[in-house]
Order: C-alpha cells, then sequence, then structure tokens
C-alpha cells in the first residue's frame, strides 16, 4: 500500500498535476455555486479539456472539479438558499438560517471543515478498501459483472425516492436503450441508425449528459429567470459574510459529529446507487437524533451540528463512490457513470485489472483526492468572497456562456454539427422531462452501463456454451442478482406493507 | 387524470413502442439467428421491459401532481432553442469568431441586454481569447473565419 501511495504522490504531485487539482477545485467551486449547476455538468463541461491531457492529468482534474462543485453547491445553499445539487440541500437546513443571522462567514468555514474532514477520512477509509476490494473482484467472472450491472442499475432505482421507483427504472431503460443506437460491435449490425452515417458510432455520451445536464438546466434557467426578490437576496448574501472563525467549543462540538458523519457517508457511498444525497440525509436525521432534546432543538434553526453532519457525509459519500467504480468498473452514481465514460473514452477499464495494469492511475486519483480537499480548505476558504460574487453575475450574460461551453465542448469532439443539433434535441426532451420531476441520472447510468452490460452477458454465454444456467448455477452470480432483486423489491412493497400494517393495528385497536 | 407521471409514462409508452417496431428492422444474418444471444435480443428485451414500465407508471403514477406550465418565459426559450441550432448550422460556413460572438450576443440581447458595446465587449474578446487557447494552446485547429476570407 506504501508502494502504491508513493506512486500516487509522484504521479499527483508534478507541478502539472497539481495545477491541474487547482484549477479543477476552483472552476468546480464556481461551476458548483451556480444554482441549478451540479457535479455531473461541470464534470461534464471539463470532459473535451480532459480529453486533451494524459488519462492521470485528466481524472485528477475532474475528480477535483467533482470536489469543488460540491463544495461550491455547499456555497450557494448557505449564502442563498439555493443548493446548486441535492447533496446539499440538507446543508441549506441551518447553513441559510445561520447566514440570516448574519454568520455566513462561519457556516462556511463549518462546511469548508467538515467537507476537508469528510473528505481525507473518507480518503483514508478509500486507501484501505480499494486495494482490498480491488484483491478480491479478480475472482469475478463475466457472470458476476452482469449480475453487478443489473445490482448497480437496480440500485439508483431503489434509491430514487420514494413514488419514484418506477420512475427511475424506467429512465434507466431508456438509458439502456440508447446505448444500443449504433454498429453493434460483436456481429457489426446496425441498430437505431435510420440509414445515418452520423449514428453509426452510436450516440456520445459527452453530448448525451452535456444535453441533458448542462443544457437543459440551462434552459431551465432561461424558462424561469430569478425574481428581484431573489437577485437582492443574492446581492445581500455576498455582502454580509461576516466572520470566518470558530470558537473552541463549535470546534468541540464539531468533532465528534464529523467521526461518525465520515464512517457513515463513506459506507453509503459505497453503496450502489445511494450516494451523497443520502449520506447527507442519513446524517442530518442521526445527528438530530443524537443531539438530545437541547441540541436537536436547535436543527433547522442555525445548529453547527446541522451543517456539519451532512458536509462531512456528503463529501465522505463522494469518495465512497470511487470504490465500485476504481474497483469493479462500476459506478454507484450518476458522477461516477459520467466518469467512468471519460475513463473509457481514454481506453482506459476501471475495474480490479486497473489497480495492477494502470497503478499510476488508481493511486493517483486517491492521492489527488486528498489534495483537492486541502486545496479546498487553504486557497478555496479564503477566496469564498470573492468567488461568491459568481452569484451576482448577471444571468443573462452567464446562461448564453454556459450553452456556448457546453456546445463547442461537444463540437471539439467530433467536429460534426449532427452533435450540435442533436444535443439540442436531447436537451429540450431532458427539460421536458424535467418538468414531469422524470430523474435524469439513471438514464445516464442506463446509458453507461448498458453496452458493458450487453459484452458481459455475450461473454457469459459464450463461455457457457450459449447457456442461460449461469444465472441459477454460480453461486456469486445468483447472491448478486438475489440483493438486486431485493434492493428493487424492498422500496417497491415496503410502502404497501406498512399501510397494511396499519391498517392491520388499526382494526386490532378498534377490536381491543 | 393528467398527473405528470402519467403524461410522461404515455411520451415514454410511444417511445417504446417507436424502439419496439425499430428494432425488429435490425437486420441478422442468418447465422446469427439462431444464437442464444444476437444484435436484437438486448433491444427485444428492453423494449417488454420499457413497455411494462410505463403502463405501469400510467395505471400506478407515484405522484398526483399535475403538470402546469405558466409562469414561463417559452417565448425567450423557444427563440434560445433556434439559435442553438442556427449557431450549429453557422459554425462551419461562417467560421468560429463570427457565429460565436454572433450566437453569445444574440444570446445576451435575447435575455435582456440591450447595451451593444456591452454584448461586444464581453463576447468579442472572450471568444478571441478562447480561440488562441484552443487553436495554439491544445492544438484544436477549428476554422476562425469564413473560408472566402481566408483563402
Amino acid at each position: 500500500m506504501l508502494e502504491g501511495i508513493f506512486i500516487g504522490l509522484a504521479t499527483a504531485m508534478t507541478p502539472f498535476n497539481l495545477m491541474m487539482v487547482v484549477t479543477g477545485c476552483l472552476t468546480g467551486t464556481f461551476i458548483g455555486m451556480l444554482p441549478g449547476l451540479g457535479p455531473m455538468s461541470a464534470i461534464a463541461l471539463m470532459i473535451p479539456i480532459a480529453a486533451s491531457l494524459d488519462p492521470s492529468a485528466g481524472i485528477i482534474l475532474m475528480a477535483a472539479v467533482y470536489y469543488g462543485a460540491i463544495f461550491g453547491g455547499s456555497t450557494s445553499s448557505i449564502l442563498i438558499n439555493a443548493p446548486g445539487v441535492a447533496s446539499t440541500v440538507a446543508t441549506s437546513f441551518d447553513g441559510y438560517p445561520m447566514a440570516k443571522k448574519g454568520m455566513a462567514g462561519k457556516a462556511l468555514a463549518i462546511a469548508a471543515y467538515s467537507s476537508f474532514s469528510g473528505g481525507v477520512i473518507g480518503a483514508i477509509l478509500l486507501l484501505v478498501a480499494a486495494p482490498y476490494l480491488a484483491k478480491v473482484s479478480l475472482s469475478f467472472h463475466s457472470t458476476d459483472y452482469f449480475a453487478l450491472m443489473v445490482l448497480g442499475l437496480t440500485a439508483v432505482a431503489a434509491f430514487s425516492g420514494k413514488g419514484k421507483v418506477i420512475k427511475a427504472l424506467l429512465m434507466t431503460v431508456i438509458g439502456l436503450m440508447l446505448s444500443t443506437v449504433g454498429t453493434d460491435q460483436t456481429q457489426g449490425v446496425q441498430r437505431f441508425t435510420f440509414g445515418q452515417i452520423d449514428l453509426l458510432d452510436g450516440i456520445s455520451f459527452l453530448m448525451l449528459v452535456m444535453a441533458t445536464f448542462a443544457l437543459s438546466e440551462a434552459l431551465m434557467a432561461i424558462l424561469k429567470p430569478l425574481t428581484g426578490k431573489d437577485r437582492e437576496r443574492e446581492r445581500e448574501a455576498h455582502e454580509n459574510l461576516g466572520s470566518m472563525k470558530l470558537s473552541k467549543d463549535e470546534v468541540k462540538d464539531m468533532a465528534p459529529v464529523i467521526g461518525r458523519s465520515s464512517i457513515l457517508g463513506f459506507i453509503i457511498g459505497v453503496l450502489p446507487g445511494a450516494g451523497a444525497t443520502i449520506g447527507s440525509f442519513l446524517a442530518y436525521g442521526m445527528e438530530q437524533r443524537l443531539a438530545g432534546p437541547k441540541k436537536g432543538g436547535e436543527f433547522g434553526k442555525g445548529s453547527v451540528r446541522g451543517i456539519a453532519a451532512p458536509e462531512t457525509a456528503n463529501n465522505a459519500s463522494a469518495t465512497g463512490s470511487f470504490v465500485p467504480l476504481l474497483t469493479l468498473g462500476i459506478p454507484g452514481s450518476g458522477t461516477t457513470a459520467i466518469m467512468l465514460g471519460a475513463l473509457i473514452g481514454y481506453g482506459i477499464q476501471p475495474g480490479p485489472r486497473l489497480y495492477i495494469d494502470q497503478p499510476e492511475i488508481f493511486w493517483s486519483v486517491i492521492v489527488s483526492m486528498w489534495l483537492g480537499n486541502i486545496i479546498l480548505l487553504v486557497l478555496n476558504l479564503p477566496l469564498i468572497p470573492y468567488i461568491a460574487k459568481v452569484l451576482t453575475i448577471p444571468a443573462r450574460f452567464l446562461l448564453p456562456l454556459i450553452v456556448f461551453f457546453s456546445l463547442i465542448g461537444v463540437y471539439f469532439v467530433s467536429f460534426n454539427t449532427f452533435d450540435i443539433h442533436l444535443m439540442v434535441l436531447f436537451g429540450v426532451v431532458a427539460v421536458l422531462f424535467r418538468f414531469l420531476d422524470f430523474p435524469m441520472a439513471p438514464m445516464i447510468l442506463g446509458f453507461i452501463l448498458g453496452k458493458m452490460m450487453e459484452d458481459n452477458l455475450r461473454r457469459a454465454l459464450l463461455i457457457n456454451d450459449d447457456s442461460w444456467s449461469f444465472l441459477w448455477e454460480r453461486g456469486l452470480t445468483v447472491t448478486i442478482l438475489l440483493i438486486a432483486a431485493g434492493t428493487l423489491l424492498v422500496p417497491l412493497l415496503a410502502p404497501r406493507v406498512q399501510i397494511f400494517l396499519a391498517r392491520r393495528r388499526e382494526g386490532q385497536g378498534e377490536g381491543g | 387524470m393528467f398527473v405528470k407521471d402519467r403524461i410522461g409514462g404515455v411520451l415514454l409508452l410511444i417511445f417504446c413502442i417507436g424502439y419496439a417496431l425499430a428494432s425488429r428492422e435490425i437486420v441478422l444474418l442468418p447465422f446469427q439467428e439462431t444464437m442464444a444471444f444476437h444484435a436484437r435480443t438486448l433491444p427485444e428485451a428492453l423494449a417488454v421491459m420499457g413497455i411494462g414500465l410505463s403502463l405501469a407508471l400510467i395505471i400506478f403514477p407515484g405522484s398526483r401532481e399535475k403538470l402546469d406550465l405558466s409562469g414561463y418565459s417559452w417565448i425567450t426559450a423557444s427563440l434560445f432553442i433556434l439559435l442553438m441550432v442556427a449557431y450549429g448550422l453557422t459554425i462551419r460556413s461562417l467560421g468560429f469568431l463570427l457565429s460565436t460572438s454572433g450566437f453569445l450576443m444574440l444570446g445576451f440581447f435575447l435575455l435582456g441586454e440591450r447595451k451593444v458595446w456591452k454584448m461586444a465587449v464581453i463576447a468579442i474578446p472572450l471568444v478571441v481569447v478562447f480561440w488562441i487557447m484552443m487553436t495554439k494552446g491544445l492544438d484544436v485547429f477549428i476554422e476562425p473565419l469564413p473560408e472566402y476570407f481566408t483563402e
């Protein structure tokens, strides 16, 4: 492990890669701070630039952007109660009330220290867990990978929230369908190309991500411009930051919260599909319960613990979500799905072999997480009053620029104007489905995993002489598939079981 | 009746039926048809799943929330979409510098900016610097002006 850390340090500490960490953190913070634009859009916007770099630098840049965007999201949550990402919604519960009391600087400092601690503890846990899991997963067959991908897809749907499971599953299937467009590489057969040469290579992953996130979010902002009241709130927020210093008592109050939330966040992050949003809400809920009646009553009114818990957990979860990506090659979240797409674009297949074949990439990602967190704390925190000025750039200038960077990012990869037009079409469709409250992340995950899943299934059938028996004969495959079925059925059936039990209790109450 | 989930379900049902019909057009070679897994297997399975899930969503919507389209700037957004399409059509013929400057300035105008000098001061230097960065820094060349200008 120590050797690995040195490899990672040697790769990540080159002046150019350090510059990538700094640039990524600052850019990510900048983009993440813009309401509506989250880590997915931030990473998507970076892919064209990352594609022109060597794999290590590119991945380091994207990982830094990821952290920066989460940090930036917290800033807009605290300052203007407009979380850029779902994972920082819980931060706004106490961050914004604290900012309203004139202590925005303190809230930002708590968020920054907690994010730093969560990220660093998460990276230590990743350091321990990833190589171990990578070694274990070396024994996995293509049948197990197929089952793991099914688990990844069902878990994302299962964790999508109450009443959204079917919608998320449907969007996953749509993503899988889109992945089948183009030439089937194994058999050389064209699928859904409708005679269009531009579709022979399939739908561009970057185009799809840009359209469904960056472009559709910009279009949503054009559709619903900010009111005068919102602008006034933003102006006030960046003018009255207050002191960023924390008292000894506040640090004492935060410390155990950070410890607990880091571990919880990391475990949630490792689970496919759960991710930073669930991690942050669970940590917030857990701390509220553990705080007791007095401290618990402060939650929602500007509690130190209420900011520290979700901020620590969302960063630890973000780190945890790299475990399945780096060791199994299976993304556990929409963001890591985008990163997987970028890695595949480099010709790198994440998975257990990555640890052995390209240790410099594996370790440099882990080390860059530490560096990223240090940069965020040392560089971003003092710069926050200046970076927060981004919130005052008028939308009439900002939105056309975001759209331009999205369109040109896609065009510069293919130099095909067809991609621009297809992107506009997908962007418009994505806006429509945003209005209908359909989640986009499962679709991206389905799109990314579609080809891999089909390849693994084909390979499994080839190894098993065209017999489907591996689905029920190989123990590990069966176990994973059963877990997948369980993750899917529990959230679907749980509400019905609860209603049934409640009715039964009511019936017994009336009877008794 | 017309809740968000049902509208989405119907739209995706139409898409899945279209996908199912298109999957029948995938041409296989005779020997491929007898294989346990061929190029049509996954699309057919996905079409069945998609149709089943769309129907499930239409019958059992997760929420009863209705679609409310009032209070949005539809005209501005539609014009902006047209502007993006126009940008795609002109980026080659007009070259990067002219088409992008035009796109940005018209975009600023659509979203409410009325001072031409302000639009030009933001758009033109940014486009020129971006072009220099891409061509000189990242070796990504793109025709800066219309071809008859540069010939």
